[in-house]
């Protein structure tokens, strides 16, 4: 079962950080509230420790969710890996029933021992921040207890995420047949995009409903600040409908950047390779995209307030000096808790790469023999992370910048008492920090699945295993 | 200096090739000072029971692995202590491959495997070389498939679009590591007999593993192994006369 266990690192992995970082965030909240009841004149403490925890939570859910998702795709990927050890046991009479049973409880220890080490990670590092945080003088010393009942929620979400991705990721043991332990070498039909007619119609209708919502905040904003409910509610819905239909989204965004990265063979395999699994490369790039998204979205918004800000009061230098601080304070802030979850999914694309490259030994084998040399298979491996990384920085840039401009304009519609529409203001900085980071995503998923490609020798491909 | 491979008519020439796996008690001896030429256009069939270090010839002669003793040339280049990169560039212009199984690249349909080595190269077939690929897919069968993936083609026809890429670029050899072991007997002599009957249209030289004695019945010269060396170096054969010598050397053994 050892390299069972090693299958399951990365889901280890992942299903800490998540928890770790839920932790944390509850604990820092916990913390914060404490100081403020300490020091509580207004009477209000008790709001504010409830639209803190509220907040938290929110960040939480998207880290569970995108740590979800990233587990349910890490799981599929090893499942495909296993495809023949599964049909020989299949052959031999296991029921594939029982194989998947067993896969979602592998996936409920995994969870568990990840939901405990993220809460002992995340403890340690709240109270290393507040240790921090009291020393330097930031805060006053406070009376805090780090064994709070609420942490129980984050972990207890990690723990059964974990267990549903497990099983959702493991749906493909069941396509299994017994016969593929005897069937030759090419690739048996990729993972069929199952045409999920219900979740398409779903998605769909979310959409519309969004695009209404989204419409009607963006016509009650012209007259009233509060036009920016109706379009946060339309945002929620809308977005929602994109990430359930995000299958048929995502291919063929890949596939167009695919094409932009050139011609040569390494390129054009790569190209081939990112979108071999339709749905699994759309779960390696939807983490992705909702973590860039949100970061766009919400700088696109400070960012226009800002210059809206700057429009309608004169006096320029106060303002600056009053508001500037908080929308930077507030755009870093936000920033960093969204930029959690896209770690999550930037560690599950890096693992879901190399385990898919570790799996394509035979054929990286037979292109060495046919003549790829070691540059060309590097080339690959990182066109094919480039592919990936870009096609999900580039929806999620598209997306933020719109639904930013969105929340922009039905906040500020009505700013001057007069209807108007309000130009979107591109925050450079955020992008570039962005870019930068999808870079890095980049280099890293493809550092080592790209080193352990050239060691492949050609005789790997001769070899019949 | 002694006379090159090529004077001598030789495409590929192996002397003292030896090749080691592992030390100590656990050492392995795959191959054991062989020494053999290739003849331009032959069609050379080796066999020899299992283990018997008939792969690891060809992974040596082909460029693919680095032997422990001994030299291999190919045409007049030595390849023994070549480059990764220039061995490489020598496979993709001047050495065709059928193996056992996995040949294809799974996301390229029949005609991407076949124009695939000449991509590697950066380069299009040429009109000649491109009325030669049509003139291969025809007699393989493949017009019809041209546009399918791997899994959508039985084995039989994998097999036969691994030989249309290893025939492409006319590459002065072709190595077939029992390039119909996964094949039905019947699938199987056709695919042999049309590998043999398209390269001695062409002259290239094929060096073929296989172990049925009807597939080595098409060959010009049998080179049996046993125990990492040459037991036997026989011409052209019938299927009879091979079985029968298998048998007796499986009795002596
Ligand atoms: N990578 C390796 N490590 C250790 N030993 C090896 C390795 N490859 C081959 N051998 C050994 O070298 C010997 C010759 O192997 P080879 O694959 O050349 O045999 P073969 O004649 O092709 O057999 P078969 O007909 O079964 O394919 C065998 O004893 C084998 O176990
Ligand atoms: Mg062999």
């Amino acid at each position: 079962m050892s390299r069972g266990l090693r299958d399951h690192l990365p889901t280890l992995l992942v299903a800490a950080l998540a928890a770790a970082f839920g932790v944390a965030l509850l604990q820092v909240t916990g913390i914060l509230a404490a100081v403020i009841a300490a020091d509580d004149v207004a009477g209000s403490s008790g709001t504010v420790a409830i639209m803190l925890n509220v907040t938290a939570f929110v960040f939480i859910a998207i880290a569970v969710y995108v740590a979800a998702v990233t587990t349910a795709n890490t799981v599929a990927t090893v499942v495909a890996g296993r495809t023949r050890l599964i049909a020989l046991l299949r052959l031999i009479g296991s029921s594939a029933r029982s194989q998947r049973a067993a896969i979602a409880r592998e996936g409920l220890v995994v969870g568990a021992l990840g939901a405990v080490a993220g809460a002992l990670l995340g403890t340690g590092v709240a109270w290393g921040v507040a240790r921090v945080g009291v020393a330097a003088g930031v805060i006053p010393e406070f009376d805090y207890g780090y064994l709070q009942p609420v942490l129980l929620v984050p972990m207890v979400a990690v723990v059964f995420t974990t267990w549903l991705a497990a099983w959702a990721g493991s749906r493909r043991v069941l396509a299994v047949r017994p016969a593929q332990a005897l069937g030759n070498s090419a690739e048996s039909s990729t993972e069929e995009v199952a045409r999920r007619v219900g979740r398409t119609a779903t998605g769909v209708t979310l959409i519309v409903l969004g695009v209404l919502a989204l419409a009607g905040g963006v016509a009650v904003g012209l007259l009233y600040p509060m036009g920016v409910l109706i379009g946060v509610v339309g945002g929620i819905l809308s977005f929602t409908g994109i990430v359930l239909i995000a299958d048929r989204i995502m291919p063929p965004v890949l596939r167009a950047i695919g094409r932009l990265l050139g011609s040569s063979p390494s390129t054009r395999l790569a190209a081939e390779n990112a979108v071999r699994h339709p749905e699994r490369a759309t779960r390696m790039t939807i983490g992705l995209v909702v973590g860039v998204t949100l970061v766009t979205m919400f700088a696109v918004t400070m960012e226009t307030y800002r210059q809206a800000m700057t429009e309608v009061l004169s006096d320029q230098e106060m303002l600056e000096a009053a508001i500037g601080p908080v929308i930077d304070g507030t755009v870093a802030v936000f920033s960093g808790l969204v930029g959690f979850s896209a770690v999550i999914a930037a560690v599950g694309l890096v693992n879901t790469l190399s385990i898919s490259v570790l799996q394509r030994t035979r054929e990286i084998g037979l292109l060495r023999a046919l003549g790829f040399d070691r540059t060309q298979v590097r080339t690959m491996i990182l066109a094919e992370a480039a592919a990936l990384t870009v096609a999900a920085t580039l929806t999620g840039l598209v997306l933020g910048t719109v639904y930013g401009w969105l929340g922009a304009q039905s906040m500020l519609g009505s700013l001057t008492g007069e209807p108007r529409f309000v130009v979107p203001v591109v925050p450079w900085l955020v992008i570039a920090i962005v870019v930068v980071a999808a870079v890095a995503v980049t280099l890293a998923a493809s550092v080592t699945p790209a080193r352990r490609a050239v060691r492949i020798s050609p005789v790997v491909a001769l070899a019949v295993d | 200096m002694q006379n090159t491979p090529s004077d001598l008519g030789l495409i590929a020439r192996a002397v003292g090739l030896g090749k080691r796996y592992g030390d100590g008690a656990n050492q392995v001896v795959a191959l054991d000072d062989v020494s053999i030429g290739l003849r331009r256009g032959e069609f050379t069939a080796i066999m020899g029971p299992s283990g018997s270090g008939k792969s690891t010839l060809m992974h040596l002669m082909a460029g693919l692995d680095t032997p422990t003793t001994g030299q291999v040339w190919l045409g007049d280049t030595d390849i023994t202590d070549l480059s990764d990169s220039a061995l490489t560039v020598l496979r993709r212009r001047r050495i065709g491959f059928v193996f056992q199984s996995f040949n294809l690249v799974p996301t390229l349909d029949v005609k991407g495997n076949v124009l695939l080595p000449f991509e590697l190269d950066g380069r299009r077939p040429t009109l000649d070389e491109q009325v030669w690929i049509d003139e291969l897919i025809d007699t393989l069968g493949l017009r019809p498939r041209l546009g399918h993936r791997p899994h959508e083609l039985s084995g039989g026809q994998q097999q036969r679009v691994a030989i249309a890429r290893a025939l492409a670029t006319r590459p002065d050899l072709v190595f077939a590591d029992e390039p119909t072991g996964n094949l039905d007997s019947r699938t199987g002599r056709e695919v042999l007999g049309l590998l043999a009957a398209t390269s001695a249209r062409s002259g290239q030289a094929i060096a073929m593993v296989t172990h049925d004695p009807i597939a080595a019945s098409h060959a010009d010269r049998i080179l049996v192994l046993a125990d990492g060396r040459i037991v036997r170096d026989l011409g052209r054969s019938t299927p009879e006369q091979i079985s029968a010598y298998m048998l007796q050397m499986e009795a002596a053994a």
